[in-house]
């Protein structure tokens, strides 16, 4: 007895140990604190969401010593309430002086608050902006200025800053580095417009709505928005903003978030009192509502990254009943047609490419989906010397339920349905609730955040708004505190404390910039660099303490510290041990700075060049996929151009064949003396009704004049997937047996050794079924004549989509290998000209794949021949392992003649498909709407629970184990599977070419890619720049070697010869080819 | 006593099952309270104005199938409509109520078409109950002949291209071709049933057999018939705007006509509203609903006995069907920009019509051509002149309305998409002329009554 009480009571304290050994932040309770903030929204004040669309966003938090005793206070700001300022008194407990300080706030509704030197006396002044001018809200922005004996005066008027607008929030930096601070202030947008308009509206300007730059002019400030270049028109619906020196010039730069359709702003700073927005030419996409953002650098290349906040759900309940992304005929729309870029309803995580474009991650990176989301922190909040993330969350009513809209908001508003007030409470409280807890994210190498929401901070079902952090108890690591809605404001505190190193640092600088806004800081420890900006303006409504904080985890002493000052120079700190707050004065003798000292040299690798005469631009037709295969996962029809280059009228130069799409000729360029110029071709001209996918030139009738064999694919119509074989100068039709297959590749080799070209033809797909995995064709050349070669063993391979003639056995015989979608590489060992499937002996490990592309290459330089293979990457919504692989079901499940594929993908043990009800509807009317006639009855059923597993075990089961580029690893003629870092990861690798790139004495490979035919769902992967791969250990990215390919979907590469050099001739699908010098050998 | 006891129950038993039961009494009411539960459950179901012409027509065929068995008054519709046969023949001995089984037909086929099958599966069951306690022989015995003719009519209804058309592409939209339909704010849906026009017909010899004049050739020229239509319906709805002003200024509620019309006979069954991040959806019965329920009033009006009443539905929702057949071909065969977006991108980038555009192309009115073809088929039943109040739109918060004939019910819907600025003038002026041609084509094709 005696003993088991024991035992139960260890067990016990060993229970919360354990609990408490994860446990990163606890929350100091409001008794002990004595700060008992709460944002209560004001119900008798007769105004809901209804009324005023951002009427669930809170309230903004404002960190910061305002009577320099040492210890950070606290500021509020209230959306209806008054604002409150507590004093920090130490060891935890803080006081109200709210009234005394005379800092309560008299707008009626008050939204950001930011403290900042706004005039340069050292001392933090408040200030809160207001939503003023609709719904009767009055009063204005506040600025208060800190009286220096914990009083303020109310003076935003004598310094121009009592706007009376919409206002979100605001930043004080030193925008044009005259010694002060500007102030950009953040305006919202609050009638929601019906129709998407023309983007170009952000060009007018609206007083209410529109974002403004202010100067400081000696203590005035003055709008300068329209001569400095920064939009402020009636559309912009500003939720967030960073401050960053994002391409590292000594001029801060600014990123704006939009709600809604209209684009996010990245505003460059000219450095010469103006901006360049540029938001379409460094970012691929975007947060479609962007909330809150925060910029840090998470991967140690001293460039800051960026995250931005959207309100994707993670849980899968809440995700199938609330409303999606676009469909994407809309996005097309919007995009082609109205203007906007492309944006997505999810965090983006943009990893910033040396400031010359930025690669989104987030789904990569997995933070992509946080719910509804206000504020993004980055900090090392466990001190590790990688940066985490803190996600302020919730909504009270989640307004885009599906259920709601379609189902139950027409019977709250039947009856009043000519009234003006719609809804009534009564209504709103149908209105599902939105109460999710707040997300952390711990940092990890490699682009890779690891969610520890469930284990670093306490779960509850607050909301949380404004969010800021500080190191409010003086222990060295950071604390948070968030402003939440009707509930008390928590303050988290941080238990690292001793477990783990870091460095604190206030910055002292001279002039009316006191605090050192603008400041960067770069940390070296044994070459890993960690980079800091000092800006107080971050997440969602909020500013944090005016410091820079550092992990360094077991480090005890910091090589150095490169302090860069705000007017470009620099002071250097040696041998900084780890473990204190360290004040650092602008030295009187610093050096300027050169700040190209932070840019990467760029290894002169690539050089574009003019065309040389090819004029070609692939056009894509308007064909849609999805619009007759609704269900399939990515499109087919738009994986040209085509490319073959060779010799065609035999001069011995080489000439280039660009394949079109259907509706469009293909068109040749002949190399001449002086470049490349277009011949036409009537034959050609003839078959502009195929869209070709693969060609390949050779001189297949053995006349000694090449001929051309264009294989046809990406199926829109059944009647255009004949090959065509061209011959001789003319390029005169020759006679092919029917191949109506949509093909992929087409490879040519004299697999038999009987001294003529035989041809392999990979197949992907019959004619609008996607999933049917046709034969691929071996075609045996007689004389001239092409006949298909019976082989079982090429029936049903797979979807492919590359193929490779290679020895890989080393018997002297070229084998064949190929890949494809769903399927797994596959080896093909050729026997005195029989070929018999390998993969099994060769290749054993699961590693199905949606593989894209292979080139056989000696990576590990090892001597053997290793094969790169490119797969889809890590960057999307796919998720594949071998426990776990994505599984896509095909059949024609409802017995309607039309074959459908269901794909699913596993969570937390379970399948799910990723279709919503509404997309699986559209197909499956007859079989879903009966069964689930309300989303919520949909939501969160499994793959199983959808659909009968029977049905599910008839049909055919597609697998996918691995997502992941790599390469296929020879051990002694054994082949496995090694993935490249997640550099690699970030798009599907369509492409690869091998030729000797920088002037060394080997052969390297460049690979490219880029993908952009997936439904909304999945966004776009648009941030593969291309990458050189001299060996496993050394890869360069395309920014590294003077290259940029993102935002292109890569289709082929090829090396051209002309005039004795190399060129690397780019094909890319829907836009103009490019073309770039390699450098020549030094022989 | 316990023998005693028994003979009791036994004798009371006797006297019970010898007592001659009631025929169970199924009135055109009945019928009107079935039709008007399958209406309000599509408007939660959110069906589309052609499926909803579907979910109609199909259970008021099974309905009327079974009263011609043996009538010296109504004509089996077999024959007459496309692979409409071999309806189970019915015994005139078997004891079988053709009212009920009829009524019992229209709700087995009505649960088979809808999605909440639970709302109308609750509604049938409290009948069942009440009528098999009424009288539980003829109950049975109607309900096994209705489920008979029920299983005849599934079959056929399955043959008509429905399902095929599901799996059809969806309407492609290029966004760089001018004149072509693009999806209209504010929720930018996509284009209703593309495909709709590859559904059977019933008595028309095809979807094009009433393929109205072509409509005017697209143009930006504002001097071209396009840009004038498109003008007009600009001007109309601006001149309603400033009437809509006016009366908010003069603190008046007398709503301008215009604008009474327009929203009388928006018949939108799925208009979304967006606030911020907040959409919700203003349902309304479909164009074919509102007929329906004019039938339905032109039946109590004049007292029309059940027979007459299934058979004014039947012929009306036959009408209907073929209206948007015929509409539905046209659309999708030009493909019309509607005004909203020619008018947004060519006259006014912020004009907003005072109904939300619906998801489908322009060219002709669904409206038009709906209510001139149930106009037409009224007016032959119940004459010209046959003055009546509306009231089909009172659930939907909107007031009744008196009209002197079906005629100028129809002519006044057919205008309202004018003033609504969803449609040109054209769309309507032919539409309404597509519709009248093929009511009067169903007058004269169909063989209902007998003499």
């Amino acid at each position: 007895m005696n003993n088991f009480f024991k035992i139960l009571l260890l067990s016990l304290v060993f229970a919360s140990c354990a609990k408490k050994q994860d446990q990163l932040f606890v929350k100091l309770p409001s008794e002990e604190s004595g700060v008992t903030f709460k944002n209560d929204l004001d119900p008798s004040k007769n105004i809901s969401i209804l009324d005023y669309l951002y009427y669930y966003n809170g309230g903004g938090v404002a960190l910061g010593d305002i009577n320099n005793d040492g210890l950070v206070d606290i500021y509020f700001s209230s959306n209806q309430g008054k604002n409150k300022l507590y004093l920090n008194k130490g060891n935890n407990k803080y006081e109200d002086i709210t009234q005394k300080a005379g800092v309560a706030g008299e707008s009626d509704w008050k939204t950001g608050t930011i403290m900042a030197d706004v005039n340069g006396d050292g001392y933090l002044d408040i200030y809160v902006c207001a939503v003023v001018g609709i719904n009767g809200f009055e009063g204005h922005n506040e600025l208060f200025i800190n009286n220096k004996d914990n009083t303020f005066t109310e003076s935003a008027a004598e310094y121009g800053l009592d706007l009376d607008n919409y206002s979100t929030s605001a930043a004080f930096f030193d925008f044009d580095g005259d010694g002060d601070l500007d102030m950009y202030l953040l305006n919202q947008a609050v009638h929601s417009e019906a129709s998407f308009g023309n983007a170009n509206i952000r060009n007018n300007r609206s007083f209410e709505s529109g974002d403004k730059l202010f100067r400081n002019d000696n203590g005035k400030f003055v709008d300068i928005s329209q001569q400095a270049g920064i939009f402020g028109g009636p559309n912009g619906y500003g939720l967030g903003i960073a401050i960053s020196d994002f391409n590292l010039d000594g001029y801060p730069d600014i990123y704006i978030c939009n709600d809604f359709h209209e684009d996010d702003y990245y505003y460059l700073n000219n450095g010469n009192g103006t901006f360049t927005e540029s938001l379409k030419n460094h970012f691929g996409h975007t947060s479609r509502f962007s909330m809150g953002v925060d910029a840090a650098d998470i991967n140690h290349d001293g460039f800051p990254d960026l995250m931005t906040l959207d309100m994707l759900p993670e849980n899968e309940k809440v995700l199938k009943s609330s409303l999606g992304d676009d469909n994407v005929q809309m996005l097309k729309l919007r995009t082609e047609k109205l203007g906007y870029h492309y944006q997505y309803t999810r965090n983006m995580l943009q990893i910033n490419q040396a400031g010359n474009h930025f690669t989104e991650t987030a789904l990569l990176s997995g933070v992509a989906a946080t719910d509804w989301s206000w504020s993004a922190l980055f900090a090392d909040y466990d001190q590790d010397g990688e940066q985490d993330i803190f996600v302020s969350n919730g909504i009270p009513k989640r307004p885009n339920d599906l259920d709601y809209v379609k189902y139950f908001s027409n019977e709250q508003i039947k009856s009043k349905i000519n009234t003006t007030k719609l809804l009534d409470k009564q209504a709103l409280k149908k209105m599902p609730k939105g109460n999710v807890t707040n997300y952390v994210f711990q940092g990890a190498a490699d682009l890779q955040f690891k969610n520890r929401s469930s284990d670093w901070i306490e779960n509850d079902s607050i909301i949380s708004n404004g969010t800021g952090y500080a190191d409010l108890d003086n222990d060295g690591d950071l604390d948070v505190v968030t402003n939440n809605l009707n509930s008390a404001a928590s303050i988290y505190i941080n238990l690292t404390n001793a477990k783990s190193n870091y460095l604190k640092l206030k910055l002292q600088f001279e002039g009316k910039n006191t605090f050192g806004i603008g400041t960067k800081v770069i940390s070296y420890v044994k070459g890993v660099k960690q980079y800091k900006e000092l800006q107080t303006t971050r997440g969602f409504q909020s500013s944090s303490e005016p410091i820079i904080h550092f992990g360094y985890g077991k480090t005890a002493i910091v090589d150095s510290l490169v302090v860069i000052w705000p007017d470009k120079t620099y002071q250097t700190l040696k041998q900084v041990k780890t473990n204190q707050m360290l004040i650092i004065k602008a030295n009187a003798n610093r050096k300027p700075f050169n700040y190209t000292r932070l840019h990467p040299t760029v290894l002169p690798v690539f050089k574009q060049v003019t065309n040389l005469g090819i004029d070609f631009i692939h056009q894509e037709n308007h064909y849609v996929d999805f619009t007759a295969q609704k269900l399939i996962p990515y499109q087919r029809s738009d994986r040209g151009a085509a490319t073959a280059v060779g010799d065609l009228n035999g001069d011995g130069k080489d000439d280039i064949f660009f394949g079109a799409a259907s509706g469009r000729a293909s068109e040749i360029y002949l190399q001449t003396t002086n470049g490349f110029a277009k011949k036409a071709y009537p034959t050609l001209e003839k078959d502009s009704i195929f869209e070709d996918a693969s060609a390949v030139i050779g001189d297949f009738n053995q006349d000694k004049n090449n001929d051309l064999y264009v294989a046809s694919g990406n199926g829109e119509n059944a009647q255009n997937l004949q090959d065509r074989l061209y011959l001789g100068n003319q390029l005169t039709n020759a006679v092919l047996p029917v191949l109506r297959q949509n093909a992929s590749v087409v490879k040519a080799f004299d697999y038999d050794g009987d001294g003529d070209l035989d041809l392999f033809i990979g197949n992907n797909s019959k004619f609008n079924r996607f999933g049917s995995a046709p034969d691929c064709y071996l075609l045996n050349n007689n004389k001239g004549k092409f006949s298909v070669v019976q082989n079982k063993t090429f029936e049903g391979i797979g979807m492919v989509t590359d193929a490779i003639f290679t020895d890989f056995n080393n018997d002297g015989k070229t084998d064949l290998i190929v890949v494809g979608e769903w399927m797994k590489p596959t080896f093909f060992a050729n026997t005195k000209g029989l070929f018999k499937d390998v993969t099994e002996s060769l290749l054993p490990e699961k590693c199905n794949g949606l593989w894209q592309s292979i080139i056989a290459f000696d990576v590990d330089q090892d001597g053997d021949q290793d094969y790169l293979i490119g797969n889809w990457g890590m960057n999307s919504k796919f998720k594949a392992s071998q426990e776990f692989p994505m599984k896509m079901y095909y059949d024609d499940f409802d017995k309607n003649e039309t074959f459908e594929t269901i794909v699913a993908i596993e969570k937390g043990g379970n399948y799910f498909t990723t279709m919503g009800l509404d997309e699986l509807t559209e197909e499956f009317s007859g079989m879903l709407k009966k069964k689930f006639n309300s989303y919520k009855s949909f939501a969160g059923k499994t793959l199983e629970e959808v659909f009968d597993p029977k049905m599910l075990e008839s049909a055919k089961l597609y697998e996918v184990h691995n997502l992941k580029s790599g390469y296929l690893r020879n051990d002694k003629g054994k082949f496995t599977f090694v993935p490249f870092a997640n550099k690699m990861q970030v798009a599907p690798i369509t492409c690869f070419v091998k030729a000797n790139f920088d002037a060394d004495a080997k052969e390297e490979v460049f690979a490219a890619g880029n993908y952009f035919g997936v439904s909304p769902y999945h966004s776009r992967f648009d941030g593969f720049s291309g990458a050189l791969i001299k060996s496993d250990k050394t890869i360069f990215l395309g920014n590294q070697v003077g290259i940029d390919l993102t935002q292109k979907a890569v289709r082929h590469l090829d090396i051209v010869n002309f005039k004795g050099k190399k060129y690397l001739l780019i094909s890319i699908n829907n836009k103009k080819i490019e073309i770039y010098e390699l450098p020549t050998a030094k022989n | 006593m316990k023998l005693k006891i028994s003979i009791i129950v036994a004798l009371s038993l006797l006297f019970i099952s010898c007592k001659k039961e009631a025929s169970i009494s199924v009135t055109t009411s009945d019928y009107c309270a079935a039709v008007d539960t399958v209406s309000a459950i599509m408007v939660h179901d959110i069906f589309s104005p052609p499926v909803a012409s579907r979910i109609y027509v199909y259970p008021n065929i099974a309905a009327y199938e079974i009263l011609a068995q043996n009538s010296a008054k109504y004509q089996s519709l077999q024959g007459q409509l496309k692979g409409l046969d071999s309806i189970p023949k019915l015994d005139p001995k078997s004891g079988v109520n053709q009212k009920l089984a009829a009524l019992i037909a229209h709700m087995e086929v009505s649960k088979q078409l809808i999605f909440s099958e639970d709302a109308l599966a609750k509604y049938r069951d409290s009948l069942y109950q009440k009528w098999g306690s009424e009288n539980q022989k003829e109950f049975d015995v109607s309900k096994e002949y209705a489920l008979k003719v029920v299983e005849r009519i599934k079959k056929w209804m399955g043959k008509d291209n429905y399902k095929q058309t599901r799996t059809f592409s969806k309407y492609s939209v290029y966004a760089n071709q001018l004149g072509r339909w693009q999806p209209t704010p504010p929720a930018y849906m996509d284009a209703v049933e593309p495909h709709w026009g590859e559904i059977r017909t019933l008595v028309a010899d095809s979807a094009s057999q009433f393929k109205p004049k072509a409509p005017y050739a697209f143009s930006t020229d504002k001097n071209s018939p396009f840009y004038k239509e498109a003008k007009e319906t600009y001007d109309v709805g601006n001149m309603i705007s400033k009437k809509l002003i006016a009366m908010e200024n003069a603190k008046s509620d007398v709503v301008p006509e215009e604008s009474v019309i327009a929203t009388f006979w928006d018949c939108n069954p799925y208009a979304t509203i967006t606030q911020g991040h907040m959409m919700f959806a203003k349902k309304k019965n479909s164009p074919d609903a509102h007929w329906m329920n004019i039938t339905k009033i032109a039946c109590k009006k004049t007292n029309a006995d059940f027979e007459t009443a299934v058979f004014v539905y039947t012929k009306t929702s036959i009408g209907v069907f073929e209206s948007i057949i015929s509409c539905w071909n046209e659309k999708f065969r030009t493909n019309v920009v509607r005004p909203e977006t020619y008018i947004n991108q060519n006259i006014d980038p912020t004009w907003r019509p005072q109904l939300q555009t619906p998801p489908f192309p322009e060219y002709t009115s669904g409206h038009s051509v709906i209510s001139n073809c149930s106009s037409v088929i009224l007016t032959v039943i119940f004459g010209d002149n046959f003055a009546y109040v509306d009231d089909s739109e009172i659930p939907f918060g909107i007031p009744k309305r008196s009209f002197k004939s079906f005629k100028q019910a129809a002519a006044e819907a057919s205008i309202s998409r004018l003033y609504g600025g969803i449609h040109y003038r054209a769309a309507i002026d032919n539409g309404a002329e597509q519709g009248k041609n093929i009511g009067n084509y169903i007058n004269n094709k169909l063989k209902m009554l007998k003499k």
